[in-house]
């Protein structure tokens, strides 16, 4: 079994580009829809790998992000961004959010914004986690 | 009844950012989460002939909504707040109501139905329904070009019209929670001219008896620390309330909606509705709890 990518999306066309790259590149996807199923896949199946959105009903991916990093087990996880949301305004919400008083994050392992390529994210992934 | 997440249902025609942003004073009486509802109702995608729709069509109409509300989130989570989104195909007011529920918001917000008037009557109106169908606050929210009042802060000044229904009483635990923004309250009573019967004396005692409900009424919120003034009106209730508002210098309606059944209200109207399709002002609805 190749390495687990969790991918959290609500748009059901980018959930399916994504498993497709997965699987044809030897790894096994997770798909969550929101956030919050996002964080309890991500709790119970430890990925190798997250591959994230940012706007999303129930739970952002701003907050989803957040969890992952300041969560001592899963902060390891590396996380791909994938949104049309940019990348600017990703890690300004981020400061923000460190400034009203919530814990400092690192920035993620990649930033891809949307619409994104099957090799350029295959290579992404690749280089993440082999 | 605080206000953490509000539903910004839009048809874009009808409520843009601007409206959205001087939504954004709820932040300091605890708003934290936004979610954009676009529905893209069934007929804006069917086919001409046929039962079937265009595919075309629902793409074009989903990525259009989706790149304002990129626009849109992207400010919002540059301030720190959450945000999320629905883009749907359906019935515009049952995919609100589910969106409402999923996500547990507090306030839903709407445009003025465009609608025509025989249009209405027909099919109903998008408000009417909606407001017959949740339990959730509805705050109707006008075009900002088309008014004449400034909107940087709705909530400013509410005037609370009152008719002793459990759903204006609800009205009242709602503003409750918005003190920290809420500069003045403006508690009026429409009386009925048909209830002023009788000698000077006893219409006279008839507004005594009233001043004092609405005091108690101010009271309630003075004593939360927000300042409110009772005002009696006479007449059509409909007219006196527009006209209320505007002589309190009023930024916001607020009433309970009616218990009425949706064919009643569709054909002999009532208040709240009338007010909320037309008056200038934005007005929030507040409807009885659903049992």
């Amino acid at each position: 079994m190749g390495k687990k990518v969790l991918v959290v999306d609500d748009d059901p066309d980018v959930r399916l580009f994504n498993v497709t790259v997965l699987e044809e590149n030897g790894y096994t996807p997770l798909v969550a829809t929101n956030g919050e199923e996002g964080k309890n896949l991500a709790k119970h199946e430890k990925p190798d790998l997250v591959i994230l959105d940012v706007l999303m009903p129930r739970e952002s991916g701003i907050r989803l992000y957040r969890e992952l990093k300041t969560d001592k087990n899963l902060k390891h996880i590396p996380i791909i961004m994938l949104s049309g949301i940019a990348e600017k305004s990703f890690l300004r919400s981020q400061k923000v959010l460190a400034e009203f008083g919530d814990a400092p994050v690192p920035e993620p392992e990649a930033y891809l914004e949307k619409p994104v390529d099957a090799e350029e994210l295959a290579a992404t992934i690749k280089k993440i986690i082999g | 009844m605080k206000i953490k997440k509000l539903l910004f249902v839009t048809k874009f025609e009808e409520l843009g950012f601007d409206a959205l942003q001087s939504l954004l004073s709820l932040r300091e009486a605890g708003l934290e989460h936004v979610v954009f509802v676009n529905i893209i109702e069934r007929e804006r995608v069917a086919m001409r002939r046929g039962t079937g729709y265009s595919k075309e069509a629902e793409i074009r109409l989903r990525e259009t909504a989706n790149i304002r509300f990129i626009d849109w989130a992207e400010n919002l989570f540059e301030q720190g707040m959450e945000v999320g989104a629905y883009i749907v195909v359906g019935n515009l007011v049952g995919e609100v109501i589910k969106a409402a529920q999923k996500e547990e918001a507090d306030l839903i917000v709407v445009g003025r139905s465009q609608k025509g008037v025989i249009e209405q009557l027909y099919a109903g109106s998008d408000i009417t329904e909606l407001l017959h169908r949740t339990s959730k606050p509805v705050l109707v929210y006008k075009y900002l070009s088309e008014s004449s009042f400034a909107l940087e802060k709705p909530f400013e000044s509410p005037l609370l019209a009152t008719d002793w229904s459990p759903a204006s009483l609800r009205a009242i635990d709602f503003l409750k929670e918005l003190k920290g923004i809420i500069q003045k309250i403006h508690v009026v009573h429409v009386v009925d001219q048909k209830q002023l019967s009788g000698s000077a004396m006893a219409i006279q005692k008839t507004r005594k008896k009233i001043r004092a409900k609405l005091d108690e009424i101010c009271q309630t919120f003075e004593a939360e620390g927000i300042s409110a003034s009772p005002h009696v009106y006479v007449g059509d209730p409909e007219q006196e309330i527009e006209k209320a508002a505007r002589e309190c210098q009023a930024t916001l309606i607020v009433m309970g909606s009616s218990g009425k059944a949706n064919w009643v209200e569709r054909w002999l109207g009532s208040t709240p509705r009338n007010i909320a399709e037309k008056s200038d002002f934005p007005t929030l609805l507040i409807p009885p709890i659903k049992l």
